[in-house]
This record gives structure tokens, sequence and C-alpha cells, in this order.
């Protein structure tokens, strides 16, 4: 149940991709989505699709760990696939009822779209399996940094060091969620049954708790990074540091060679 | 007669889940009305798992938990009416406050029990006097209680649905002396006025010794003991060896016979120390 | 100079609905650098508004707070303070910033502004005075409280402190987590001659300690050794307090007409203590 989500869960292995500059993964994944979405014909989605599983097996994060994001928006993809199913009315006609036919150009478009979806996931549960939740915000304050010439500085660190204590404490918070949910289940909540106005009303004794709880622990997080010395940005520097290495380069050169075969593929076909 | 009895239970955790490690496997026991249990074990051990199917928060992915010789999963659907006849007082109680007033906190457990008007009332009024619950907070908003207050008033919000068995896990951990005190006293309090059956996990093995009739010893997923707390606190190597210990007073008792004193019987508490130590010392003056 | 902390005169008051509460009531205090000092006081006697005001996160109404000779009033040495008195806090979880332990442990000399070789070196040093150099690349939320603690303490530590200020530090944790708690404790201590400030409610805890204050109300009703201190059964339990069931023990036998010296902690020296009533002469 909640405990699947598991967005923002680094998985530690050594492979060329954890290795890689997140600056210039953040970049590439995008590069990636772009390609996918211009992937205008078979060949040229075939080809991301290989690329996209060239990528994913040369991170070392085992299979079942992306198949679990991928379950967790089944019912996306499901809808997808359905409402492209009758977008379409090229190809033969293969099953006809009252208004509605499914032709072989839906049956296409149906799985082009779906498998989109999927390559999509994918692509972007690599960046978050391989680059710690950090590093990812650190990449995201330096890519964002140019914003800083037009006066928002502040806004760019501070929007780094919420998207860092939101990924730290978004477990936490699924714990003690399912804890409050269990002590007023115990107090002989019914939360599974009833309409639908009852139930929302049965999340009230689990809500109430939680927001409570989230600010007293947002007031004590705060006074533990006072302590800590926490200033603002100002003057902060990283133990970390990001250095582009000859794997970035690598990476590259595989996007670039990828970005052309796309396109040659999207003129010729 | 047994009030509860779990029957070959096994509860195993899923995959990655956090509480992996706090599985629970092939445990069978059985709890007479009205004792007090204690149940032990470190961190890991099983014991919150265990609590949690008691009261059919957890279903058992192998085998059964009896109240009253019935399957409490005999209709899953009636699940709900078994949590108002064992009532699971977790840790950190306080956090589960959510009513504007303390009154109103107190009455949600009976409420959904279908319990209303006068009969709530007197209720609510009734375990208020148990516990302790002062006049002067009924109207007030729980959240503007201090942290012992809170805890008071959390644990009335169980015992207000008039649990025939009532569990706690760790009920003292957090507070004060006198804190842990209070909660002693109201456990203390609610099994004289009900008769209830009580179990209970803690760390203190001081509580133990004071409160419980029966200790449970809990460790990797299984039963490593279930006897008088006498009998469980009889053999100190033993505990220690899974990562328990004795209360103190005991291990004093036991480093007085290794400095060769002839103790007639193990303390366990201070009180039982002292007319232990001054029997003997009015034997040894007579001789 | 011999004290690390001086607090001259101060007391400390709030307003909660118009009402003024005086949470600390004119305390002078210093404390010796080096020593290993306990605050035991129950819910609401002020020794968690004291702790605060040893490095500034909360300032006095009225008197002074010295660390190090520095004013904590002086907001342009407000990072000297904290960076000289390190403060760990109840709750683990709400400690920690980052999701992999050392990038957490890293947050304070990273807001100091070191060289990142320096971060990396003190951050090492750091895990491994607390003993959990291992878990250097682990997620907090999948270590025990006890585990988490020491994360929270090594996270201070990195900053190379003075002095190490716990405001109930082990209140959450089992029996285990405890013991790794103040074994470490008594360890920096030792062996980095750290300052500790540590307040509990937990008796034992006070047993090794060089000092123990008593706070009842806002103010010191305690100052002394802990053999002294505990030594005020009466007193103890009258503020909410109690004493180590050792103690406990002999005071008991004593009021039966036992001769012992009530001032043992240890279950050794107790045992040794009642069996010289069986050993005469």
């Amino acid at each position: 149940m909640l405990k699947d989500i598991t967005f923002g869960q680094y998985y530690e292995a050594s492979s060329p991709v954890h290795k890689c500059d997140p600056r210039v993964k953040i970049i590439l994944m995008l590069c990636f989505i772009v390609f996918i979405f211009v992937s205008q014909n078979a060949f040229a989605l075939a080809l991301s699709t290989v690329a996209v599983f060239f990528v994913l097996l040369l991170s070392r994060v085992p299979m079942k760990l992306f198949l679990k994001n991928l379950k967790a928006i089944w019912f996306v993809l499901f809808f997808t696939a359905v409402i492209n199913l009758f977008y379409s009315n090229s190809g033969t006609v293969l099953l006809h009822f009252w208004k509605i036919e499914i032709t072989t150009g839906g049956i296409y478009r149906s799985i082009f779209m779906a498998l989109r979806i999927v390559l999509l996931i994918f692509i972007s549960s690599v960046l978050t399996y391989t680059t710690t939740p950090n590093s990812l915000t650190e990449a995201i304050e330096r890519l964002l940094s140019p914003l800083k010439y037009i006066g928002l500085k502040n806004a760019v660190h501070t929007f780094a060091m919420m998207m860092t204590i939101a990924l730290r404490f978004i477990p936490t918070l699924i714990e003690e969620a399912e804890k409050i949910m269990n002590a007023q289940k115990a107090r002989g909540a019914d939360l599974e049954n009833g309409s639908l106005v009852e139930r929302v009303k049965a999340l009230i004794p689990i809500l109430i708790p939680l927001l409570i709880s989230s600010v007293r622990r947002a007031y004590e997080l705060a006074e533990a990074m006072e302590c800590r010395c926490y200033n603002g940005g100002e003057g902060k520097t990283r133990m970390k540091q990001l250095r582009m290495s000859t794997v970035d380069l690598y990476a590259i050169i595989f996007i670039v060679v990828f970005a052309a075969l796309v396109i040659t593929l999207n003129i010729i076909f | 007669m047994a009030i509860l009895e779990v029957k070959n239970l096994t509860h195993t955790y899923s995959g990655n889940s956090p509480f992996v490690n706090d599985a629970v496997s092939d445990v069978s026991f059985a709890i007479e009305k009205g004792e007090i249990v204690g149940i032990i074990g470190h961190t890991g051990s099983g014991k919150s798992t265990l609590v949690q199917h008691l009261n059919g928060l957890l279903k058992p992915t192998e085998g059964e938990v009896l109240f009253e010789n019935e399957d409490i999963w005999a209709n899953p659907k009636e699940i709900r009416k078994i949590r108002s006849k064992v009532g699971l007082v977790f840790q950190y109680p306080e956090y589960q406050l959510f009513e504007e007033t303390v009154i109103k906190d107190i009455a949600f457990g009976p409420k959904n029990m279908g319990l209303e008007g006068d009969e709530l009332d007197k209720t609510v009024k009734e375990i208020c006097e148990i516990v302790g619950v002062k006049h002067e907070f009924f109207e007030k908003s729980p959240f503007d209680l201090s942290g012992g207050e809170k805890r008071r008033v959390a644990i009335a919000g169980v015992m207000a649905m008039k649990p025939e068995v009532i569990v706690f896990d760790e009920p003292t951990a957090g507070l004060d002396p006198k804190g842990r005190e209070d909660v002693m006293k109201i456990i203390r309090n609610y099994r004289k006025a009900t008769g209830a059956t009580v179990i209970i996990i803690s760390h203190s093995m001081e509580d133990m010794a004071n409160l419980a009739d029966k200790i449970l010893v809990m460790n990797k997923g299984k039963i490593y003991k279930f006897d008088t707390v006498a009998n469980v606190f009889s053999n100190s190597e033993e505990l220690r060896n899974i990562g328990l210990n004795v209360p103190i007073v005991t291990r004093v008792f036991e480093e007085l016979s290794d400095l060769g004193i002839n103790l007639p019987e193990r303390a366990l508490t201070i009180d039982s120390a002292v007319e232990i130590l001054s029997a003997l010392k009015a034997e040894v003056e007579n001789a | 100079m011999d004290n690390i902390i001086e607090i001259k005169n101060v007391s400390f008051e709030y307003t909660d609905e118009q009402t003024v509460h005086t949470a600390v009531k004119n305390i002078n205090l210093n404390i010796k650098r080096g020593s290993f000092t306990v605050i035991l006081g129950h819910n609401g006697s002020g020794k968690s508004t004291l702790a605060k005001m040893m490095n500034g996160l909360n300032k006095p109404t009225f008197g002074d707070v010295f660390v190090d000779g520095i004013n904590t009033r002086d907001e342009e040495t407000e990072i000297e303070v904290k960076r000289r008195v390190g403060m760990v806090f109840q709750n683990p979880d709400n400690q920690l910033v980052a999701s992999i332990v050392e990038e957490d442990v890293a947050f304070g000399p990273e807001n100091l502004g070191l060289e990142p070789e320096v971060i990396r070196q003190r951050v090492d040093k750091a895990l491994k005075a607390v003993g959990m150099a291992e878990f250097a690349n682990s997620t907090p939320h999948r270590l025990s409280g006890g585990q988490k603690q020491r994360i929270a303490i090594a996270g201070i530590i990195a900053m190379e402190p003075e002095c190490l200020v716990l405001d109930e530090p082990t209140a959450m944790l089992d029996p285990k987590g405890r013991r790794e708690i103040i074994n470490t404790l008594e360890r920096l201590n030792k062996e980095k001659s750290i300052t500790v400030v540590l307040i509990t409610h937990y008796m034992e805890e006070a047993e090794n300690a060089d000092r123990v204050l008593v706070m009842n109300d806002g103010e010191i009703i305690e100052d002394g050794k802990p053999s002294e201190v505990f030594q005020n059964v009466k007193l103890l339990k009258s503020v909410g307090l109690d004493v180590p069931q050792t103690t406990e023990l002999l005071y008991a036998l004593k009021q039966k007409g036992f001769s012992v010296d009530t001032s043992k902690i240890s279950i050794k020296d107790t045992a040794k203590e009642i069996a010289k009533s069986f050993f005469k002469e």
C-alpha cells in the first residue's frame, strides 16, 4: 500500500550511470523524454526502447524495482491505452459494435502511447534510483543557478533545501500516517465502509493528528538546523563536489548518436 | 478459562517493508481471564506485530487468534467488533488525539461502537473518574494539555470502549518519573474497576516485577519463555544472552550470593528485598 | 578560561494567553570545560529552556549567558556560539536533514563554509567517533532509534564543538539504544574531552557524571556529585523525580535499621555495602 511508493529512493550500486554527474543525468533524461515523444514511427520508437533498456541494464538496478514503479501507475497506463484505442479510425476495422469501432490503427496507436509512458517512467526512475536525493537537489540548484542573475538567488537555494527535506521526510510521514491509522482503527474507526461522504469524514481523525505532528516536526527541525549553523545558502559549501568525468563524456556522445538516429529514422520512414 | 488464545500464529512481512525484522513465527499461548501479562523482548523481536493480531489490526499469515474460544476472523466483516473487546493502546497514544475537546475525544471510541445519548455520556464520565481526567479539562482542547495529561486522555480514549482485554505497547515511553508512575496507577485502577485482563509491553523489568503475574519473553519472532515473573527472572544469564536483563534489585541479590551470603530466595522488587534481608538479619543477630 | 559556559543572573519569561510565566528564575551556573554534567527535573521544570539558552537558541530575558567568553546576545557572533556549543534533541527523526547518513553529517560543516576535503575528513572522523562509520551510505529511515540518535550526535561532532548539550536524547529509545548513547557520550567526554551537559529522566544515566543538577520550578535546588545528590531521596521524590533503584534499596534498608551508606550507586558497590551488615567485624 503506502509503503510501495519508492519515489526518491536511492538504490546503491556501482555503475557508470551512478557515476555520471547528476547535472548531466538530468539534462540527458530531459533529452530522452523529448526523443521518446518525437519518435514518430515504429522504427524510431523501437530504437528509443532499445536505448532506454540499454541504460536500465547499465544502471545495475534490478528490473523488478522499475516494474514496481510501473505498478503504481497501471491505471494511468490502462486508461491511456483504452482512450487511444478509440482515437484513431485508420486501418482495417477489426471490431464494430454500436457507434464504436476498433481498427488496426487504433491498436497501433494504443500500444504506441502506452509504450511511451512506460519508457518515460523507466527513464525517470533511472535518475532517481541512481542519484542520491541530495546530489539530485544540488544538481537542480546548480542548473537553476543562472536564475540568480535575475534576482532569484535565495529562491533557488530555498527550493533545493525544501526538496531535500521533503525527500527525507516522505518515508517518515508515511510511517506515521500508518501508525495513526492503526491507532484510530483500534478505537473502532471505520475507514473501509460507508458512502463517499462518510469515508472522507473518517479521514479527519487521521489528517488532524498528522497535520499537528508535521507542524511539530517542522518546528523541531528548524531548531535543529539552527543549532547546526544553518543560515540559508550564504557561504555554504558542499562536501561532495560535482565534477564531470569521462563517464559524462561517453554519456553525452551516447545521447548525440541516439538523437541523430531518432531524427534520421523519423525522416526516412 | 482462557480469554485469549493464540494458536500457531505466523506473520511474515513482504519485501522491503521496514517491519521485515518484526515478523512472528509459529507462536502459541493462552491468557487467562483477569491475568496481568507482561511482554518483554528487544526491539524487532516481534512483540509489536504480535499484539496487533490480538485485536485484528493484522491478519495472521497462518494460525488463528481466539477470543473466548471463537476465531476472531471467523467473519471478517465483523472484525471491528473485536476492537472494542480487545483494546490496544499504542506507543505515544497522545499522537492520535484529534477532537476539539477532551471529552469529545474520549467519546470517539464508544461512539464508533454505537453508543449515544445518555449512555455515551455516562460511560465517558465513568472512565474519566477511573483514569483521573479532571473536570476542568473536559471542555479544554486536548492539545493545550501537558504531555503527561495528554497521555492520560489518550489512554482514557481506549478504556472508554470498556475492553475486556487491554493491551499497552510501552505505555510509559518518553515520560518523566512522575508521569510513569501516573500511567501505572491508571492501569491498576482500570483493572480494579473492571476486572479486565491486562497485557503490557515494557522495557522496564522493574515495572514488570511490580505489576505482572506472568511474563512472555519474545526473541526472534518466537516465544522464548512464558512463565511466572519469578521463574522468568530466575535465570539472568539466559535473559542477558537475548539482550534483556533482570530487575536491578535482583542483580544486587545475585552479587550478594557471589559475595557468599546465603539468601533463601531472590528478590524482584524493593519491598520483597527489604523483607528478605530484614528477616535474614534478624536470624543472624539471634544466632 | 576554566568555564566553557557561564550563566549569570539569568531569567527567562514567556507569555501565554496574556499571562507571563517565568520558566527560569535567576540562575547562576558555570559549566567547567571537560566536565560531564547531568540535569534532572520533571517536565516543565525549566531544564529545556535553560539548555536552549546555553547555545543562544533562547536568549535570556534578564541576565547574560557567555560561551567561551562570548555573550550569546550578540548577533554577529551567533554562529560562533552555536559552533562551540552543539545541541541534540529528543526525537532523532526531527534532527536529520538529508536522506543519506554521511550527507546529513556534512550539513553542519557545510554551513560553516569549510573546504570540501576538510568536511570529508570531519564527517569520517565524526562517524567513527560515534561508531557508525559502516553506515555512512545508509538511509536514516532504515536505522534503529539509537543509531539515528548517534548520527544526530555525529552531525554535531562534525562541527568540532567544545560542548555538547543534549535534551533528553534517550527518552524515545529502548534500553539498548539508551546504553549506546550513554556509552558514546562517556567516550566522547573522556577521549575527546568534549564537555557534556545531559538532560535526562533516567536516574541511572547520572551514575558516572561529575556533577548532577536538580531543577524544580525554574530553580536549581540541588547541585553536587551523584552520590551526594541521590541521598536526598525524599526531596527528589517530592519534586516528581526518582532515585536509582540501588539508592532506593539502600535507603529502604536504612529505614529498617541497617547501618548502610546510602551514597553507593553501582550494583556491585550496593551489594558490598549490604554485605557488610552480615559480616560484622
